[in-house]
């Protein structure tokens, strides 16, 4: 294993663990339930997955027309297994399998 | 039965349909077990998209112990993939390591989000163990379960996130072991693997999904194409993260809170 890599992960992960853990370290008893910073956090979570979940699209939306294809019908898959069956699980099995069915199918 | 409101951080009203109301503790099951159970797609999830990692590490030069090396200590998907891209670059040991620490910057929201969503006396005595597995996903799935009214603890998020860590691990070291030419005769499974991540997050964002939060998300959604066509997707990352929790700050607070 070259030295340079190590290197590289050690620096990587120790400031990212420090960007995990320091801010668990924030008082947040005395935030106001209603002030800038609650609504700020509360609405943190939606926007983080909309967005990665934009961020993880533009590839495939960006390639050849097939690939686009394959990810319209893998978006469908998702949308029409969770709301068969409200899982997660499912909805994200079945959007991979859509994608890769579509892509067994011609669109590759 | 109506959703859980959570009026503290082991108690939820439910309506009835009657219109009753009844107290109750929030859900029974183990925090371990409830763990287990929310980490099963991130489990599914990870162990694909960690095999490609190790498949591309070792086509772009690295060798298996360098690719489960990143994967041990390093625990960052997309970081990790631009690690590949740097090292084979040449690209020099400090601005490597500094330009994917940077990238995760990110995550300094999601510890605060959780505990917020937890409530005033959520623990985290053990926050320096499962602060290590706050990743994108990870942050994502405990969300989604907090929302659907599973009870904070520390034990249900070592669980979800050494789990996905496990399954992430695994995944790397398959990869690394099958090689870099694993996935080229095989174009539908290589579809369907790059498609599981979108998948995951479609699926957790209609978990979690409420009328209400239509702006945030569309602001979000909105701000990071436009700052990754502009600038790069790292920036677009951040821009929709922090546009749509602006956008957020507008709405009523009960309505954000009832939501996600």
């Amino acid at each position: 294993m070259r030295a340079e890599v190590l290197e590289i992960a050690l620096i990587a992960g120790v400031l990212t663990y420090l960007w995990r853990f320091l801010p668990l370290r924030a008082n947040l008893r005395d935030m106001q339930p209603n002030g800038f910073l609650a609504r700020f956090l509360a609405a943190t979570g939606p926007a983080a997955i909309a967005t990665l979940f934009v961020a993880e699209m533009l590839p495939l939306l960006h390639g050849t027309l097939a690939q686009e294809g394959r990810a319209l019908v893998g978006v469908l898959g998702v949308g029409l297994a969770y709301a068969w069956r409200r899982s997660v699980v499912f909805a994200t099995l079945a959007g991979a399998l859509a994608c890769g069915g579509a892509a067994w199918l011609g669109l590759s | 039965m109506g959703a859980c409101q959570r009026i503290r951080s082991d108690l939820c009203l439910t309506e009835n349909r009657v219109g009753r109301y009844r107290l109750g503790m929030r859900t029974g099951k183990s925090p371990v077990v409830a763990g287990f159970q929310a980490a099963l797609p991130l489990v599914l999830g990870y162990f694909p998209i960690a095999f490609s990692f190790g498949v591309s590490a070792t086509r772009n030069g690295l060798s298996g112990t360098e690719a489960f090396a990143l994967s041990l200590i390093v625990f960052a998907g997309a970081a990790q993939f631009l690690a590949i891209a740097l090292v084979a670059g040449g690209a020099p040991v400090v601005v490597a390591g500094l330009t994917l620490a940077a990238m995760n910057l990110r995550h300094v929201l999601y510890g605060p989000t959780l505990l917020q969503k937890a409530g005033p006396d959520a623990a985290r005595r053990f926050g320096w163990i499962w602060a290590f597995s706050l990743t994108d996903e990870v942050f994502a799935a405990a969300l989604g379960a907090l929302a659907k009214g599973q009870r904070f603890s520390e034990g249900f998020m070592v669980t979800l996130g050494f789990c996905a860590y496990g399954s992430w691990l695994a995944g790397t070291a398959a990869g690394a072991w099958a090689g870099g030419g694993a996935l080229d005769g095989w174009p539908a499974l290589s579809a369907g693997l790059d498609f599981m991540l979108p998948a995951l997050f479609l699926a957790l964002l209609m978990s979690i999904l409420h009328g209400a939060q239509v702006p945030v998300i569309a602001i979000a959604g909105l701000a990071t194409v436009a700052a990754t066509w502009w600038f790069s997707g790292t920036a677009g990352l951040f821009a929709g993260m922090i546009a749509g929790a602006v956008a957020g700050v507008s709405l009523p607070m009960r309505r954000l809170s009832d939501a996600g």
